[in-house]
């Protein structure tokens, strides 16, 4: 595990130690999470991570940085699986729509950690039954990625009567 | 709360000690004429321009019957029933006293009304509208024969006769004189504005003796509790930035995508009247209130209706529990809890606007914040045109702290950063604004007739003296 | 030491159905007291707590715990409240605040169907109610007034006068199904207590989608507006009072009731006239606590009929993908359904049901079986935007027959103020599971009228509970065989009355709520008729002064 000292400053040099671990593969998943200001190098992985896992090119950083401290708080060896699991994908090219059954596979023990992190991503939540915390609602993912049509639930749709017309007639890029 | 009858309570406070000379009734009796259906249209159209019903019918009371009680602290004033009974409404009126009544202020009796009735406005109805409103109130409405509770103010106030003082110095009796030098439409909307729509009695800031200022015509004026914006056409202080559609929207449905939404009083005069007229007078208003003199606030920087943007803070609140005193509750956590369920998470408003966004809005983006406690208090409510309540009101739910905390909120985010409301504000505004002690002012009111009066005997007697040089003056 | 106070009418229970008749005999002239064992709550802090939740499918996990008036819970896991007996689990869900259950309802204020009251009668199943049909359409009607009421005339069950208000206006989903599933399938809107115009100085809805677990806009009539108004007329509503003593005097009048407050200091309240107003569970249960030397099996219970014939609505479901783009989520979360299965001839053979379309937003559900599928990376986006569009439901609300055995008893455990739980046992019988079995022939139609592909049956012989605690407090003409006779009086005890679900003999198949209300009504003015022309119907119409 890397120890990196907290700054505000935008780091440079932390960034392309991350690019550094990365090949082309990786680094063409996430042109954002490359570019964008990081506070440490372990919330750059995370959030070279996330963006693989959520299948996203830019993420809001400021949300990021709060799942990411979260998260942390949630489990200490968090830092350390995510650079993990980061790596493994990087090395061995997994694409992201397989990478669960791999990890379920091999038995990895990093299996839980795609879940964690997309639950935090998609549905704002870190932890788990008692300990389940809402991180993030309306900007949720699953929220975000539905704008154009719905609102949260206790949003109101708009004027009475608006949901009668027919939704959006967006393509939804189905399978 | 009919604020605009609370102005005019306000009005009648200051009004009433002012003990001067009684006029004499006019006594002119002519019959009713015969009216055509076509007249008594006309009239009823009329009727609705001059939104006569708002205060002559009760809710839930019969049309025009009159008794709407405007409470007081020395007592209910009642409108009263217009309808044509013979006996306890306006039947045996003659074209005349009618006219009287509507344009002068003074009843069948020879006594004067409250101020309550707009008549300095009413006086710019010239003669056949006002043939076409009586031929209304004759034929078309139902007589109800109901008499309201008689208004039975206590000393000063039970004295009408000192309307007739205040009249000779503010009430301009001539109708309305077309301007040859401008359109028919801005004659027409000039002609409404000032006179049936009534627009000055609440724009128009008023002077010591709570006459109207000409000077500063639709300036814009406090109600005590709401604030009536200025309407002039400066395209910061006034409405100079809304187009004539703009403003016809908002006079026909009470909001103006981008601009604003009415409220109180004025969602009060759309509903009962306003939304009534043509599109053509609408259009005729909007020509004419774009011609008017312009008037600027000192420190405006900016149209009212151009402040702020979305803005997203509701993460920062999420996964916290909310404080169990609610007056420690904070901005992000008031506004989550109360308005971004119909504005929505970042104020952005519902996809189509119809549930509006509160950037780019009068009602954060006014340096008065007036009008945003009271909308947040009072909620925004529709009588007549179906739609009810528009916005709920939180005055049961909200307490003055978390007003203060919310509105201010959501003026730095929303609108004019540099406006805020404080406790202080919303309490007083709660209460009903600072002119709720009518005593109070009535005696405040004694205080200044009799100064006047004082001036004026010695201005009077000078000018005797000085006459008397003049003609004698080897006396 | 005891504290005591008094009133005409002792109220136990602040829900709709106590709170209603407290309203209808406050505007009497009596003076009432409702008592409610757990706190006041704020309709917005319920939103905000909401939003804030971890657990936004679990529909109680905004409302707020109270140790001395415990709740049953079952998310993150069981609180232990109701304790379950078997053999089939009946994990019922309420609320313990000023208002009651419905804070968090659908608003679903559906009448029953004429034959609902006389199934002995037609089909030799279940009992007939000591009432037809007709006798109740006044009190239905003074309910939909109250209430707020929107419908349609098509539903079958039939009314005297028009309802308040136009049916609510159609989702673009729920239209949809009625579109492609004429003439099969006649698909109408609900008849639901939400605001198809400003009413009785509530807004029309604005379509939420969050009816379950709170309306933020107070767009559909809760409980809690019932306290209001109960209040305004003159009732007093105290909190934080759990009652857990009825007392009788040697005559079996009811002569007071006695409270905790959370402190477990007590009190008591004496009155002339009692309403226990608790809900299916709380009421049966304080009736059997209330047992003395002079009544041994409890309150009002000689016929030991007490807390039987424990009812509810459980229902089985399919879940499919349409072949177009529908998007749940945009409007209210329960517009519409299918009627035709509420009567017939069948009835003697299985149970009737209602067909009801969700229209609660799919994201929550999609995103968590994407996640759970493992499906990350650009493909996750894609999944989620088809899934939410195309993903709909369609569930059967079954009938259930009244057995004995079915019941809430004292559970031997107590809870923080020493009172006994409730226990229930239940089970679903092969009546009910014959219903269910026919309706998922429908399911399949339906979902082939759709064009449904990725079809997920729930699995058989499992139910969900549609929290719709009927029974317990049965009405009937024969004080043997039932708690409270036809106005919801005990036949025990001349001055104690029940309101409330428990007392409606059985199920049928609709929402319980609006026949409870109007019994509940009924009762009221059964106790204190009122008098000729200050009718007090009609809460409603606009404007409001």
């Amino acid at each position: 595990m890397n120890e990196v000292v907290e700054s505000d400053v935008v780091d440079a040099g932390r960034r392309r130690v991350l690019a550094g671990m990365l090949t082309a593969y990786t680094a063409s998943l996430i042109p954002w999470a490359l570019a964008a200001p990081v506070a440490s190098l372990n919330e750059g992985t995370f959030l070279a991570l996330s963006a693989i896992l959520v299948g996203q090119t830019a993420l809001d950083a400021e949300l990021g940085g709060r799942l990411h401290a979260a998260l942390m708080t949630e489990s200490p060896r968090f830092d350390a699986d995510a650079q993990a699991l980061l790596k493994l994908i990087d090395s061995e090219h997994v694409d992201p729509a397989r990478l669960q059954a791999t990890l379920d596979a091999s038995h990895s023990p990093l299996a839980p950690l795609p879940r964690q992190i997309m639950r935090a991503w998609c549905l704002g939540l870190v932890g788990e039954g008692e300990a389940a915390r809402c991180i993030a609602y309306e900007n949720a993912l699953n929220a975000v990625v539905v704008a154009e049509v719905l609102k949260p639930p206790t949003y109101a749709y708009g004027p009475y009567g608006s949901w009668s017309k027919p939704p959006p007639a967006k393509g939804d890029g189905g399978p | 709360m009919n604020a605009r009858i609370r102005k005019s309570t306000l009005l009648l406070a200051m009004l009433l000690p002012l003990a001067a000379m009684h006029a004499m009734a006019t006594t002119a009796t002519h019959p009713a004429s015969a009216a055509s259906a076509a007249e008594v249209q006309r009239g009823h159209y009329l009727t609705l321009a001059g939104d006569c019903e708002a205060c002559h019918t009760a809710p839930g009371g019969k049309a025009y019957g009159g008794g709407l009680p405007v409470a007081t602290p020395i007592g209910s004033i009642f409108s009263t029933n217009i309808t044509p009974s013979r006996i306890d409404g306006i039947g045996a009126y003659t074209l005349q006293q009618f006219s009287n009544a509507l344009r002068r202020g003074v009843r069948q009796d020879g006594k004067h009304l409250y101020p309550a009735m707009p008549y300095t406005a009413y006086a710019q109805l010239n003669d056949a509208d006002v043939r076409a409103l009586y031929a209304y109130f004759m034929h078309g409405v139902q007589p109800v024969d109901t008499r309201p509770s008689r208004t039975q103010l206590p000393f000063p106030f039970n004295i009408r006769a000192s309307m007739a003082f205040w009249n000779v110095m503010f009430l301009d009796k001539r109708p309305f004189m077309p301007d040859p030098a401008k359109s028919a439409q801005w004659n027409r909307g000039a002609y409404l504005a000032r006179g049936l729509t009534h627009c000055s009695t609440c724009h128009t800031p008023r002077n010591f003796l709570m006459a109207e200022k000409p000077s500063h015509a639709l300036a814009g004026a406090s109600l005590g509790t709401w604030f009536a914006p200025n309407i002039t056409p400066d395209a910061d202080s006034g409405i100079g930035n809304w187009s004539d559609q703009e403003i016809i929207d908002y006079l026909q449905r009470g909001s103006a995508p981008g601009k604003g939404q009415a409220a109180g009083p004025m969602a009060e005069a759309i509903d009962h009247s306003l939304r009534h007229l043509t599109e053509a007078d609408l259009a005729a208003i909007a020509v004419y209130l774009g011609s008017i003199p312009s008037r600027r606030e000192p420190k405006a920087t900016r149209a009212v209706d151009t402040w702020g943007r979305p803005y997203a803070d509701l993460a920062s609140i999420r996964g916290k529990p909310l404080p169990k005193n609610p007056d420690q509750m904070t901005g992000p956590q008031l506004y989550d809890a109360y308005c971004a369920t119909c504005h929505q998470d970042r104020g952005q408003g519902s996809f189509d606007g119809g549930l509006p966004p509160l950037s780019h809005n009068t009602a954060t983006g006014r340096r008065n914040t007036d009008n945003l406690v009271m909308v947040i208090l009072d909620g925004i409510a529709w009588r007549t045109d179906g739609s009810g309540v528009r916005m709920p009101g939180f005055a049961p739910e909200l307490s003055d702290r978390q007003v203060a905390t919310l509105g201010t909120y959501l003026t730095q985010h929303f609108g004019d950063p540099a406006a805020t409301v404080t406790v202080g504000q919303v309490r007083m505004l709660r209460a009903g604004g600072p002119s709720s002690n009518l005593v109070l002012l009535a005696r405040i009111g004694l205080a200044i007739a009799i100064v006047i009066l004082i001036a004026i005997l010695v201005a009077i007697v000078r000018a005797w003296m000085r006459r008397r040089h003049r003609v004698l003056p080897s006396d | 030491m005891t504290t005591s106070t008094s009133a005409d009418i002792v109220v136990v229970g602040s829900g709709i159905c106590g709170a209603l008749a407290a309203y209808r005999l406050a505007q009497q002239g009596l003076s009432v007291l409702i008592l409610e064992a757990g706190p006041r709550i704020d309709r917005a802090r319920v939103v905000a707590a909401f939003r804030n939740s971890p657990r936004k499918s679990d529909w109680m996990s905004p409302y707020p715990f109270s140790p001395w008036a415990p709740q049953p819970d079952y998310s993150p896991k069981d609180n232990g409240y109701l304790i379950q007996a078997g053999p089939y689990r009946y994990p019922a869900e309420y609320i313990r605040v000023v208002g009651g259950t419905t804070w968090h309802w659908a608003a679903q204020a559906w009448r029953l169907v004429p034959s609902d009251v006389r199934i002995k009668t037609l089909y030799d199943v279940g009992v007939d109610w000591p009432m037809a049909y007709d006798e109740l359409d006044a009190w239905y009607q003074q309910a939909e007034e109250i209430l707020g009421v929107a419908g349609a005339d098509n539903t079958g069950s039939p009314r005297k006068h028009p309802f308040p208000m136009q049916p609510v206006a159609e989702p673009w989903s729920m239209r949809r199904f009625r579109e492609r599933l004429a003439p099969a399938y006649p698909v109408v809107a609900n008849t639901v207590a939400r605001n198809s115009r400003s009413y009785d100085g509530r807004p029309a809805c604005v379509g939420n989608n969050s009816c379950q677990p709170i309306c933020p806009v107070n767009a559909q009539y809760l409980g809690i507006n019932a306290v209001e108004s109960a209040e305004a007329a003159g009732a007093r509503v105290v909190p934080n009072a759990v009652v857990y003593r009825i007392e009788p005097d040697a005559k079996g009048r009811i002569v007071a009731v006695h409270y905790y407050d959370p402190n477990k200091k007590s009190y008591r309240a004496a009155g002339k006239e009692f309403i226990l107003a608790a809900n299916g569970i709380e009421s049966p249960k304080l009736l059997l606590l209330s047992a003395s030397d002079r009544f041994p099996n409890g309150i009002a219970n000689s016929s030991g009929m007490v807390g039987r014939n424990l009812m509810d609505h459980p229902s089985s479901s399919l879940t499919f993908y349409a072949d177009e783009e529908v998007w749940l989520g945009r409007g209210p979360q329960s517009p519409s359904s299918i009627n035709t299965m509420r009567d017939g001839a069948f009835r003697s053979r299985h149970a009737a049901y209602r067909l009801d379309f969700t229209n609660i937003s799919q994201v929550l559900s999609v995103t968590e079986a994407l996640i759970a599928e493992g499906v990350y990376g650009a493909e996750f986006e894609k999944q989620l935007r088809w899934r939410a569009a195309r993903q709909v439901n369609v569930k059967n609300v079954l009938e259930v027959l009244p057995h004995p055995e079915n019941r809430i008893t004292l559970a031997s455990e107590k809870d923080a103020l020493g009172i006994p739980k409730p226990e229930a046992h239940y089970s679903i019988d092969d009546y009910t599971r014959r219903g269910a079995d026919v309706s998922k022939k429908d399911f399949a139609r339906i979902a082939q009228m759709m064009g449904g592909t990725g079809l997920r049956y729930s699995p058989d012989g499992q139910f969900a509970n549609n929290q719709h605690i009927t029974g317990t407090l049965g009405m009937g003409d024969d004080p043997a065989k039932f708690v409270t006779d036809r106005f919801g009086r005990t036949h025990d005890h001349e001055n104690l009355f029940c309101c409330g679900t428990g007392v409606m003999p059985t199920a049928a198949t609709m929402n319980s709520t609006l026949t409870a209300v109007a019994l509940a009504l009924r009762t009221a003015d059964h106790m204190h008729p009122p008098s000729r022309g200050k009718s007090s119907s009609a809460a409603g119409a606009e404007p409001s002064p």
